[in-house]
Formats: structure tokens, C-alpha cells, sequence
């Protein structure tokens, strides 16, 4: 089984379909917690409510695409609401109340979820057009997944184009070395972060309705995929992009050779990782910021 | 022995005088918050059905029900466990969806011999090794519900299996129970592993790894939203156009069958109940429930129909004595929407029948399940299981 | 810096003494909650040691506590050790647990101190899930209690389990407060302020940053003991991060870095979830509710708030005494001195 390349090669591919998903997750949050030292628990939920609200408008427009391009935009705006009523009274404060604060939210989108969408695991079909699956190197492999390996990629180089060759991105990556120095020569640190804050809460939306119709939607989704994005973040550094595509490769390909190979270990290989990583290079592999 | 013990209990029931008259108590323990919350609402609906359908007669006697909360957690469970018990003074105990809650309890209502009717939970120890006088179980054991499956399968020529479940102690009984009557029946189990539990979303990687094992087959237990997420997967991978999937039955439970898709159809599993059963105590179990509900009744359902069902009846056999109802509560026996039911005495799990169904899925996406052979009386073996 | 106020003092007494009281006079239920409540009080005040006074925000400190209720279990069930001295002996690996995640983590700060203990509190629990030795996913059941009928005290008693639970955290609520007061407490809270300072005067900050992580691990994992005890059971469930989470709101909403408020937040806590459970199963929605409320008003919490009250009156009435010419006293004079 090992030695059969078309095996290996198809496990592969279930790797970086999982890191392409960890990596929507954890780029807005690392550019987040990079730009204001913004500690967000509740992106979880911020992910999980693109996969409800996607769910409702896949079943009321009977289009999984709707769903696709409407989500996020509303995951965007709850994000916004969000930062206006309450992310912004707490943005200086310490990390402390910064993770209470989101920690309550994540108690109230719990409730939230269940009292509007029920107990009950809600299935979601991908669209006919890419519902199939594909033969490679003798394996089958679901063009579903393919789809979504490619919306990763697609965003991660849309993101880097962003930052590295405009001039919004100039101002992020400046803001996020020294946010005082940004804002002495003029860049309105405010704005920008509360831009950055609803481009992270879109793709969160975004990696929700595009994770839907491979793991169903439920309660307590969020939690689970909480824990992951944030050693991702921790892993590949505070604010840069190259760390969130970096720690989602390492983390997704661990977890699923971890699963495959030594599965008494996959439960804690992460753990493990993160732990090293935290001693060994206490700011991430990327960190943005140079100390 | 056993048929002129319930004949005279029966018979007692029937003489008696209403001159006495009891005031009966019972606690509902289900999880009313937490992952299990759907499957804590569907038992208390069957059970309240069960009263509505049986209750009405009970003479002089009153029965009041008194639910409490164990958010799935073992020492809540327990703390509500001892608070029905100390102080609302309850009679029994019904419920009890996790194996983990039920093994917190177990110490607990064997010491104040509190009779407690499991309506879910199958941790095959507490009617084995761990068995009480005071634990009647009239959902299934772990075992019970798998073990049918292992000859079966070998008589359909299905000979090397590749096995799948999650990580946990009710996976892992699920998969023993299975594997040895597999083997046993001449069928070679030729790969496995255990997923980590309710964190594994991704399928993917263990699918792959089925599929290059070799198999006639892949036996799973997956239930709730790990089964919509694993059948819909095994269909996305094109795993079901060259292996059949066998499993528990609720990998295909009704409440989630519909949101798996395509990827269910000829899916064959066993469990202790299927909608489609043919009786006439399933059809007005069914139709009463579908119209107070608007929804057809699940596995979990039945389970707390049968289990509200037991209680009462136990109640009618007993006249009004409160020390004849503890005993009576394993002696009831009734044919209901499952078939027939007793208790073992042996062991104090229930004897059903176990039915192998295939699902099937209309063009128009609509589900139904077809019973293809049923296994009778199906009963554990003691398992080192000593009363008192 | 932490003082005994008579305001924190006067809590602590008043909290001791209902907890007397209602371990005898409370019903079945009742007496159930008073333990849940001093379970979540020892958590609760032992991580504002670390968290309020030490500055290390822990999201990994529910593994002290199923340390210690595991290594009890494990001794009493497996070693055949007797209860009392498996209490005792639990507090070993607690501490050195915590000991070692200080010095690991001794340079690790902020964020990334929270994400250290969270994976640190994660591992431990996938570990104790996975170890079908320990039992696994389904825990171990029939613990039993320490046995003090030798003289006269019976623990299967509601009441006087109860009662000895109750008496046992206000033993640790003193032994904390007396190690703040010491120099070692007083170095702890510098730390926390100005590590480079107290670098630059030649202290070794690993060893007390360890120092303090093992002394709060020892308290979890004590409750541990107790709550192995107090349902006759573990499970891994007692680990779990969200576990961890809970604590820090109570530290939160009673109200950090005081000692005694975090007391007062598990009370509150336990007794809202309870009194709220009442009605719906979504108490989850409104602790959420009351906790960004309670950071919105300034995140001092319940006690906080008090003591932060006490304060200003105090202050108004000292200023109000250095008026000249007024020099009347005061009809209240006894508002504490917080």
C-alpha cells in the first residue's frame, strides 16, 4: 500500500485539501492577531455561521453557488456588526479580555446555532457540476475536493498579490511591523484593521460554505476547527502570510499522514508540534514582526 | 421456569384488588443540551407516547415523570442521577443516552437499588461483567446489534472486511463484537482503524486507505454527523461503485439518511428497529408519532417508546406495591414495534430480534429501507455477568 | 499587589459561613451545587494565582485537575494505597506537571503563553482518552472516598462531605493568601509587572515562574482529588479545554487578581447555570451574554466591582475628612479600606 504512488499520491492530495481549508481559516486571523495583536476565539464560529447560512440559502434558492458567493458576504457583515458593537472597545486592551470576550461569543453562537438550525448534522450537496469525481494514477478522487484544493491556492495568491504589490498591502505590512511608525507616516491603522478584520471574517465564511458538503454542518463544528486554525497561526507566526500557508501544509499533511501512518499518535502529533515549535521558536517559523 | 414466573405475574396483576394504590415517580436522564440533544428529545417523545398509548388504564395509580439534564457528561449525569434519586424520591430512572454516563451511575443505583431502564446507551459491561439486578436494558448492547452481521456476511460471500469506527469505547465494542463472529464464521478482517472520535470530519484519508486494503467490504459504526459525513464521502471517492459498505444500523439512521444522498443507497446495516418493519404495533406507533411530531420515528424513538412502555406495564402488573413493581420491571414482555421483547435474566438486557436492511434511494432522492433477512431473538451471552 | 483587606477578609468569612450553613441546611440538590461550587472555587482561585497575580493566563489548567483525580484513582484502585495518604501523594505529579510547564514555558508570554497550556491541557486529555488503561473514553467508575470513621466523621454523608469540602477550600483560599503576602508572592506580582526589572536584580525568573505554576497545578489537582471522590468517578471530560475556559470566566466575572472574587464567580457561575437550566437548556447563551457585559463595564467583575465601590466611597469620605472645618464624624465609618 505504501509503496503504491497512486495511493500516496491521493493521500496527498487529502492533505493539502485540508491545509487549503486551515489555510482560509487561519490567514485572516494570523493577519488579525498580527496588525493589533487581536486574539479572535470566536472565528470558529465566524466559520460555522458560513456553513449554516450557507446551508439556508443553498435550500432556499436550491443553488449551492448562491450559497457559495452570498455566505461569506453575510459572515462579512456579521463581522462587521461585531466589530462595531464590541471587537472595537476591547482591541487595545490584553490578550486576557480580548479571549474572554470572544470566548463569550462563542457561548452565544452555540445557542445561536441550535435554537435556529437545530441539533440535528444538515447535509449539503456540492453543485452537479462538480458532484463527480476523477480517476488519477489508477485512484479516484473527487473533483469536489480538487475544486477546493484550487480555491485555496486561488486565494493565497489573490492575498499575496494584495500585499506584496499594492499599495493597501504596503500599509498592512508596514502597520503590522510597527503600527505606530504606519500611523506617523499617515496610514489610518484603524481603518485598515477593521478591513483586514472583514476580509478574515469573509474567507472564515468562505472556508465554511466551501467545507459544507464534505463535513455537514452541526453544532459544534466550530470548536473542532477552532484548536487547529489557532496552532496553525501559532505555528507559522503572528501576521504573515507565508506562515498561514506554511503551518496549514505542516499541520494538514501531519494530520493525515499522522492518521494513515501512525494513527495511536494522530491525536497529538499537532500537540506535539505546537509544543516543540512554542519552545523552540517561541514567535512561529514566519513571524512578521522582527523582535 | 421463566414462562410460569410471568404467568403468575401476569396472574397476580389480574387479581389483585385495586385496594392498594402507589404514586409512582420516574426520572427521565437524557441529555437535553450537548451533541445528544436530538437523540434525548426523540427517547422523551417515545416515551411520552408510550404513556399516552399504555398509561391510560393504571387504575388508582398515578405516574409523574421528572426530567432532568446530563448535558452528556458523566458527573453531571450523576449529580442528577443522586438528586432524582435523594430527593424527588423517584422510583426508577429512564434513559441514559452515553455508555460514559451510564458507567458513572451504575455504582450509584445498584447500592440504592434504583431500578434504571436504559433506553440507549449499549457499553456491553453493564449487562456483562458489570451487570446490576437494578440495570434493565431494553435499547441493545453493543454486541448484540453487530454480532449478527459477522455470519451473515460470510454466507453472502463477503470474506475480507476492512473495518472503520471511531476512536472510543462504544466504537470499539461495536468492532470487536463484529470482527469475532466474522472470523469466527470463516471471514478474515484483512485492516482497520480506529478515527479520532467526533474530531474526525475528513474521511478522506482513511477511505483512500480502504480502498487500497484489498476488501470484499468495509464494516463501519458511525452515527449522527460522522455518518452523513463518512457515507457522503465513501460516494465523493467512487469507493461505492467498487466496495459495498456494511455497518451498524446507524450509519443509515432515518434522521440522517436523507442528507447522505446518493451515496447511501444499497448501503446494508443492522440495528434493532427499522421504520419499515412490518406490524401492526409499528404502524400506530408510527402513524401517532409521525402526527404529533410531523416526523417519522427514529431508532431512539422506539427505544423510549419501549422503555415508557416496560414501566407501565410493570406498573399494571404490580397492584400498587412498590417493592413487586422493582422486581416486575425485567419480568414484562410485549410484542411492540421491534417485535418481540422480554429481558433476559441472565444478564437483564432485552432479547429482540435484529433486522439486516439495505437502504434504498429513489432518483427523486427519497430514502426507504428494505428488510432483508431478520435474525430472532437475538441474546447475549453473560459475558461474566452475576446477578445480585 | 495583594493584601487581606477586611473588605476581601469580611467576603471570605461570609462566603465560608454560608458554605457551613448550607452544608447542613440545604437541600439534597442544594448540597450537590455547594460541592460543584468549592470544586470550581479552588480551580477558579488558584488560576488567579497564576493568571491574575502571576500574569501567566492559563487555558490548560482542567489537566491539573484530572491529573490529580486520575493519580488518585490510580493509587487508591491500582497501588492500594489508603485514600487519605493517595491525596496526598496525587499532589506529587500535580506539581511537578506544573513545574515543568513553567519552566518550558517560562519564556513564553502573552497569546502564546494561552496557546502553550491550551496544547499543553490537550495533549494530556487525547492522551488520557486514547490510554485504554486509564479507561479510556469511558473513564473509571467506584472510586472510593477517604474513610474517617476512626474518628467519627463519616464522608458518604452528603452533609459532612459537604461541610469537608467547603472547610478544605477555604484552607487553600488561606494557604494562597499567605503565600501572596510572603516575599515569594510579593516577587511573583513583580514579575508580572516589570520582568526586566526584576531580571536586571539578579532573580531567577524561570524557577519562580515554575514555582507558581506548580503551586496552582497542586491546588487543581487537589480539587481533582476531591471531585474523583465526590462522584466516585473520572473521566476524561473533567480535561477538556472548554473546562478550562469556564474557570477563567469565573475568574473573570468575579474578578481577577483579587483571590476572593474568583470564589465569588464560581458561585455565581454554578448557581446561574443551574437557575437558568431551569427554564431553557441554553444557559450557554446567556453566561456568554453576562460575560461581554461584564468585560464591556470595565471587566473588574461582581467583586471587582465591589471592592473598586468600596474604594471610591472610601476615598470620597477621606477627602471629605481633609476638608477644613468639617470635622464632624462620619455616621458610616466602617466601609473597608480596599
Amino acid at each position: 500500500m505504501l509503496t503504491d504512488p497512486g495511493y500516496l499520491f491521493v493521500q496527498f492530495l487529502n492533505g493539502l485539501q485540508f491545509s487549503m481549508l486551515l489555510f482560509l481559516l487561519s490567514v485572516g486571523l494570523s493577519v488579525t492577531f498580527g496588525l493589533m495583536n487581536f486574539v479572535n476565539l470566536a472565528h470558529g464560529a465566524l466559520y460555522a455561521c458560513g456553513a449554516f447560512i450557507g446551508y439556508s440559502i443553498a435550500v432556499w434558492t436550491g443553488s449551492f453557488w448562491a450559497a457559495f458567493l452570498l455566505a461569506p458576504l453575510a459572515v462579512c457583515v456579521i463581522g462587521a456588526v461585531l466589530y462595531g458593537v464590541l471587537i472595537r472597545q476591547v482591541r487595545s486592551a490584553g490578550p486576557l479580555t480580548q479571549v474572554l470576550l470572544t470566548f463569550g461569543l462563542i457561548f452565544i453562537f452555540l445557542d445561536a446555532f441550535r435554537v435556529i438550525w437545530g441539533d440535528l448534522a444538515l447535509g449539503v450537496s456540492a453543485p452537479t457540476l462538480l458532484a463527480t469525481n476523477i480517476h488519477i494514477f489508477g485512484q479516484t478522487y473527487p473533483l469536489y475536493r480538487l475544486f477546493l484544493i484550487a480555491l485555496g491556492l486561488a486565494v493565497y495568491l489573490i492575498l499575496w498579490l494584495a500585499l506584496e504589490r499594492t499599495n493597501i498591502g504596503a500599509m498592512v505590512r508596514a502597520s503590522v511591523d510597527n503600527a505606530e511608525m504606519a500611523s506617523c507616516l499617515g496610514v489610518n491603522v484603524e481603518r485598515l484593521f477593521f478591513a483586514v478584520f472583514c476580509t478574515g471574517c469573509l474567507l472564515a465564511g468562505l472556508a465554511g460554505v466551501a467545507a459544507a458538503p464534505i463535513f455537514s454542518v452541526y453544532p459544534g463544528m466550530d470548536l473542532e476547527i477552532l484548536i487547529p486554525t489557532l496552532i496553525v497561526v501559532v505555528i507559522g507566526g503572528l501576521g504573515s502570510l507565508k506562515g498561514a500557508i506554511v503551518g496549514s501544509l505542516l499541520i494538514g499533511m501531519l494530520q493525515t499522514f499522522g492518521q494513515v501512518l501512525i494513527p495511536q499518535l494522530a491525536g497529538s502529533l499537532s500537540y506535539i508540534l505546537l509544543g516543540a515549535t512554542l519552545i523552540l521558536r517561541p514567535e512561529g517559523l514566519f513571524p512578521a514582526r522582527a523582535h | 421456569m421463566r414462562k410460569t414466573f410471568m404467568a403468575s405475574a401476569v396472574l397476580a396483576a389480574a387479581l389483585t384488588l385495586p385496594a392498594q394504590a402507589a404514586d409512582y415517580k420516574v426520572g427521565l436522564l437524557l441529555p437535553y443540551s450537548g451533541v445528544y440533544a436530538s437523540l434525548g428529545n426523540d427517547i422523551t417523545a417515545g416515551f411520552n407516547l408510550a404513556v399516552e398509548h399504555f398509561g391510560k388504564d393504571l387504575g388508582d395509580d398515578t405516574l409523574t415523570l421528572v426530567q432532568e439534564d446530563t448535558e452528556v457528561k458523566p458527573p453531571v449525569g450523576l449529580a442528577k442521577a443522586r438528586k432524582l434519586v435523594l430527593q424527588d424520591k423517584v422510583d426508577a430512572i429512564s434513559g441514559i443516552v452515553s455508555s460514559g454516563v451510564l458507567a458513572a451511575l451504575r455504582d450509584f443505583v445498584h447500592q440504592t437499588e434504583t431500578p434504571l431502564v436504559v433506553a440507549n446507551a449499549g457499553n456491553d459491561q453493564m449487562t456483562g461483567e458489570r451487570c446490576s439486578p437494578y440495570i434493565i436494558r431494553v435499547s441493545f448492547s453493543n454486541g448484540q446489534v453487530n454480532r449478527p452481521m459477522g455470519p451473515w456476511l460470510v454466507e453472502k460471500g463477503v470474506k475480507k472486511i476492512y473495518t472503520l469506527a471511531p476512536d472510543y469505547a462504544a466504537g470499539r465494542q461495536m468492532i470487536e463484537a463484529f470482527s469475532k463472529s466474522f472470523t469466527e464464521a470463516g471471514g478474515e478482517i484483512v485492516g482497520g482503524q480506529f478515527t479520532p472520535f467526533r474530531k474526525t470530519k475528513d474521511f478522506g484519508p482513511y477511505l483512500t486507505a480502504a480502498a487500497a486494503s484489498g476488501a470484499d467490504g468495509i464494516f463501519v459504526f458511525y452515527a449522527g454527523g460522522e455518518a452523513i459525513g463518512f457515507v457522503k464521502q465513501y460516494g465523493e471517492f467512487g469507493i461505492n461503485e467498487k466496495m459495498p459498505l456494511y455497518g451498524s444500523g446507524w450509519l443509515t439512521s432515518p434522521l440522517y439518511v436523507g442528507a447522505e444522498g446518493k451515496a447511501a443507497d444499497g448501503v446494508i446495516t443492522s440495528l434493532n428497529y427499522s421504520p419499515s418493519i412490518e406490524n401492526p404495533e409499528n404502524e400506530r406507533f408510527q402513524k401517532d408519532y409521525m402526527a404529533a411530531h410531523d416526523r417519522a420515528a427514529s431508532e431512539y424513538a422506539v427505544q423510549g417508546y419501549d422503555a415508557g412502555r416496560l414501566i407501565v406495564e410493570a406498573i399494571k402488573a404490580s397492584g400498587g406495591d412498590k417493592a413487586a413493581f422493582k422486581k416486575n420491571l425485567s419480568k414484562v414482555k410485549f410484542s411492540g414495534p421491534r417485535g418481540p421483547l422480554e429481558i433476559d435474566p441472565a444478564t437483564n438486557n432485552i432479547v429482540q430480534n435484529i433486522y439486516i436492511y439495505e437502504t434504498k434511494v429513489a432518483e427523486d432522492g427519497s430514502t426507504s429501507q428494505e428488510i432483508l433477512d431478520t435474525v430472532e431473538a437475538v441474546r447475549d451471552a453473560p459475558n461474566g455477568c452475576q446477578m445480585n | 499587589m495583594y493584601y487581606p483587606s477586611k473588605l476581601r477578609s469580611a467576603v471570605a468569612a461570609l462566603l465560608f459561613v454560608a458554605g457551613i450553613v448550607a452544608a447542613f441546611q440545604a437541600g439534597y440538590f442544594g448540597k450537590e451545587i455547594l460541592v460543584e461550587i468549592a470544586l470550581y472555587a479552588l480551580l477558579a482561585l488558584s488560576l488567579d494565582f497564576l493568571a491574575g497575580f502571576g500574569g501567566m493566563v492559563s487555558l490548560g489548567h482542567a489537566a491539573f485537575y484530572g491529573i490529580g483525580g486520575y493519580a488518585y484513582v490510580i493509587m487508591t484502585m491500582e497501588a492500594g494505597v489508603p485514600p487519605l495518604a493517595a491525596m496526598a501523594l496525587a499532589l506529587v505529579p500535580c506539581f511537578a506537571a506544573g513545574w515543568l510547564l513553567g519552566i518550558v514555558t517560562s519564556k513564553v508570554r502573552g497569546i502564546f503563553y494561552i496557546m502553550a497550556t491550551l496544547a499543553f491541557g490537550q495533549m494530556i486529555y487525547v492522551f488520557t482518552f486514547q490510554n485504554r488503561m486509564l479507561g479510556g473514553s469511558d473513564g473509571v467508575a467506584g472510586v472510593p472516598r477517604i474513610d474517617l470513621t476512626a474518628i467519627g466523621i463519616d464522608m458518604n454523608d452528603p452533609s459532612i462531605f459537604a461541610c469537608a469540602v467547603v472547610v478544605a477550600t477555604g484552607l487553600v483560599y488561606l494557604v494562597f493568601s499567605r503565600i501572596l503576602t510572603s516575599s515569594f508572592g510579593r516577587t511573583l506580582v513583580g514579575l508580572h509587572r516589570n520582568e526586566n526589572r526584576m531580571r536586571a536584580l539578579g532573580l531567577s525568573v524561570r524557577w519562580y515562574k515554575a514555582m507558581a505554576s506548580g503551586l496552582a497545578g497542586t491546588a487543581a489537582g487537589f480539587a481533582g482529588t476531591i471531585a474523583a471522590q465526590h462522584t466516585m468517578f473520572v473521566s476524561p471530560g473533567m480535561m477538556d479545554w472548554t473546562t478550562s475556559g469556564e474557570v477563567l470566566i469565573m475568574v473573570i466575572l468575579g474578578g481577577l487578581e483579587t483571590l476572593i472574587g474568583p470564589v465569588v464567580g464560581a458561585a455565581f457561575v454554578v448557581l446561574l447555570k443551574h437557575e437558568i437550566s431551569e427554564f431553557t437548556n441554553h444557559w450557554h447563551f446567556f453566561i456568554g451574554v453576562f460575560l461581554i457585559v461584564a468585560i464591556l463595564a470595565g471587566g473588574r467583575g461582581l467583586y471587582g466591582s465591589l471592592e473598586a465601590g468600596v474604594a471610591r466611597l472610601t476615598r470620597r469620605k477621606s477627602e471629605r475628612e481633609q476638608e477644613p472645618g468639617k470635622t464632624t464624624a462620619q455616621k458610616n465609618p466602617e466601609a473597608g479600606n480596599a
